[in-house]
C-alpha cells in the first residue's frame, strides 16, 4: 500500500464522518481518481461497519416502501411523465452506463455528459449537459442554443431542499466570478445568453447551488455546487 | 452468525445471516420480490442509522429512500468475504447520510433542532448482547481505548458529529478532538490487524 500516513487518517475521518464539507467533498472526489485512496476507504469501511449492527431499530415511515419500488422501476414519482421527460430519463440511464468513465471537474465532483438524441431537426449548434452528484443522484438538465442564445434548464428528478433555492451559475476564468444564470424552478425555463461570448458559453463550466430562497443574498454562490458539469454538442 | 441490535427488534437477527446475503444475491438478478422482503428486514435497521445521523425525519426519510435504490443497484457488488450484508448496506445508507449532513449549505444542520439532545440516548456496542464476528473482533479493540476518546469516535460515527460538535460536547479545542481520533483510529486500526 502505497498511501500516505495522512492520507490513511483521512480516509478513515471520512469513513468515521468527521471531516468537514469541503474535506469530504475532496475526498469524494479523489477517490475516484486514486485507486489507493479508494482502497484505504473502503478498508476503514470494513473496519466500521460492524459498529452499525449495534444501532437501536428505528421504524421507518410507512409509505417509504411503495416509494422506492416506483423508482426502482423506473417511474421516478418526481418526474412528470411527459414525452420529453421520458426521452431524457431513457438518455439519462444510457449516461450511466457510460459513467464508470466518469471524469472530474473542479477537483470536487464526478460530471458525465450525454448524447441526447436530437429531438428538433431545425437545432444547430445545439449543446447539452447533465449535472448531477454522481451517477445515482438526480440530474438537472442544461440545454444550450448557441444560434439563439437561449438556455433552458430542466431539473429531471432534482428538488432543492424544502425553503431553498437551487441558483444556476456560469463559470469561466474569462468571466472572473461566477455569473449568476437565475434560479432553477420546477418547470423548464429558459435564460437569455446573449450578454456572453458563445465560445465563453460553449466551454464554460455550470454548476448548481443550494441557495437561501430567491437565490444568493451576496450575488456569489453561498457554498460548494451541488451540480455540475459542461456543455457537449449534440445534434446536427 | 447472529447479527443483532442492542436493543429488543427481532427482525434483523431473524432473517439475518445467510438469509439475507441469499436476499442480496437475488436482488442483484433484478428479483422485486427478494428486495421487498430484503427492505421488511432491514429498513428499521438501517433508518436507526441514518435516523440518529439526520435528525430531521423527512431528510431522513429522503436519505433512506436513496441508500435503498443504490443498493438495489449494486447488490451485484456486494462481498461476502468483506463483510456481512448487513454492515455492506448499513455503510451505504450511513455515507449517504453523512453526505447530507456534510454538504456545504448556507444553513448550518449542524446546530441540533431545539429539544434535540445526544445524551438522551447512548448507543454502546460494547453492550450488544449478541455480536458477530466483526462487531466482537472491534469491541475488543475499543475497550482498549480511553473511556473519553471511545465515546468521541462512538458519538461521531452514532450521531455524526463533527469535530466542531465534538469539541463542544468534551470541552476540548478542535485540534485536540483531531488528534485524538487520530490516535483512536491508528490504535484500532493495528488492534484489528492482530
Amino acid at each position: 500500500m502505497t498511501i500516505t500516513p495522512d492520507d490513511d487518517f483521512a480516509a478513515a475521518e471520512y469513513v468515521l464522518g468527521t471531516l468537514d464539507p469541503s474535506e469530504r467533498a475532496t475526498l469524494a472526489a479523489r477517490r475516484l481518481r486514486e485507486p489507493e485512496l479508494d482502497e484505504a476507504i473502503s478498508a476503514w469501511e470494513e473496519r466500521l461497519a460492524p459498529l452499525a449492527e449495534a444501532a437501536p431499530e428505528i421504524e421507518p415511515p410507512r409509505d417509504l416502501l411503495p416509494a422506492i419500488e416506483a423508482r426502482i422501476r423506473g417511474a421516478s414519482p418526481e418526474a412528470p411523465g411527459s414525452a420529453a421527460v421520458v426521452a431524457l430519463e431513457r438518455s439519462v440511464r444510457r449516461w450511466r452506463a457510460a459513467a464508470i468513465a466518469a471524469s472530474i471537474i473542479a477537483g470536487v465532483l464526478a460530471i458525465g455528459f450525454v448524447a441526447r438524441e436530437a429531438t428538433r431537426q431545425s437545432a444547430p449548434r445545439e449543446y447539452v449537459a447533465i449535472l448531477q452528484k454522481d451517477a445515482a443522484s438526480p440530474a438537472i438538465e442544461v440545454t444550450v442554443n448557441l444560434d439563439k442564445q437561449e438556455l433552458t434548464v430542466r431539473p429531471v428528478a432534482a428538488q432543492a431542499p424544502p425553503g431553498k433555492s437551487y441558483e444556476l451559475w456560469i463559470i469561466d476564468a474569462k468571466l472572473g466570478a461566477p455569473r449568476s444564470l437565475g434560479l432553477i424552478g420546477d418547470t423548464p425555463r429558459g435564460a437569455s445568453l446573449s450578454a456572453y461570448d458563445p465560445a465563453i458559453v460553449a466551454g464554460a463550466t455550470y454548476a448548481v447551488t443550494v441557495e437561501p430562497p430567491g437565490g444568493s443574498p451576496t450575488g456569489q454562490p453561498s457554498g460548494t455546487p451541488v451540480f455540475v458539469g459542461k456543455l457537449i454538442p449534440v445534434g446536427p | 452468525m447472529t447479527i443483532r441490535g442492542g436493543a429488543p427488534g427481532e427482525r434483523a437477527s431473524a432473517g439475518a445471516g445467510d438469509g439475507l446475503g441469499d436476499l442480496l444475491r437475488r436482488v442483484a438478478t433484478r428479483d422485486a420480490a427478494a428486495f421487498s422482503a430484503l427492505y421488511k428486514q432491514t429498513s428499521a435497521k438501517l433508518y436507526g442509522v441514518v435516523a440518529r445521523i439526520l435528525t430531521r425525519g423527512d431528510v431522513a426519510a429522503d436519505v433512506l429512500q436513496e441508500a435503498y435504490v443504490r443498493i438495489w443497484e449494486k447488490a451485484g457488488d456486494f462481498d461476502p468475504v468483506k463483510g456481512s450484508p448487513l454492515a455492506w448496506m448499513a455503510t451505504i445508507a450511513r455515507n449517504r447520510a453523512l453526505d447530507e449532513v456534510r454538504r456545504v449549505r448556507p444553513v448550518s444542520l449542524e446546530d441540533q433542532p431545539e429539544g434535540f439532545e445526544p445524551a438522551a440516548e447512548e448507543i454502546d456496542p460494547l453492550a450488544a448482547r449478541e455480536r458477530s464476528e466483526g462487531l466482537t473482533a472491534l469491541v475488543d479493540c475499543l475497550k482498549a481505548l480511553d473511556e473519553e476518546k471511545r465515546a468521541v469516535v462512538l458519538l461521531a460515527y452514532y450521531r455524526g458529529l463533527s469535530r466542531e460538535a465534538l469539541a463542544k460536547r468534551f470541552g476540548r479545542p478542535v485540534p485536540t478532538i483531531k488528534t485524538w481520533l487520530h490516535r483512536s483510529l491508528a490504535q484500532l486500526r493495528d488492534c484489528l490487524k492482530s
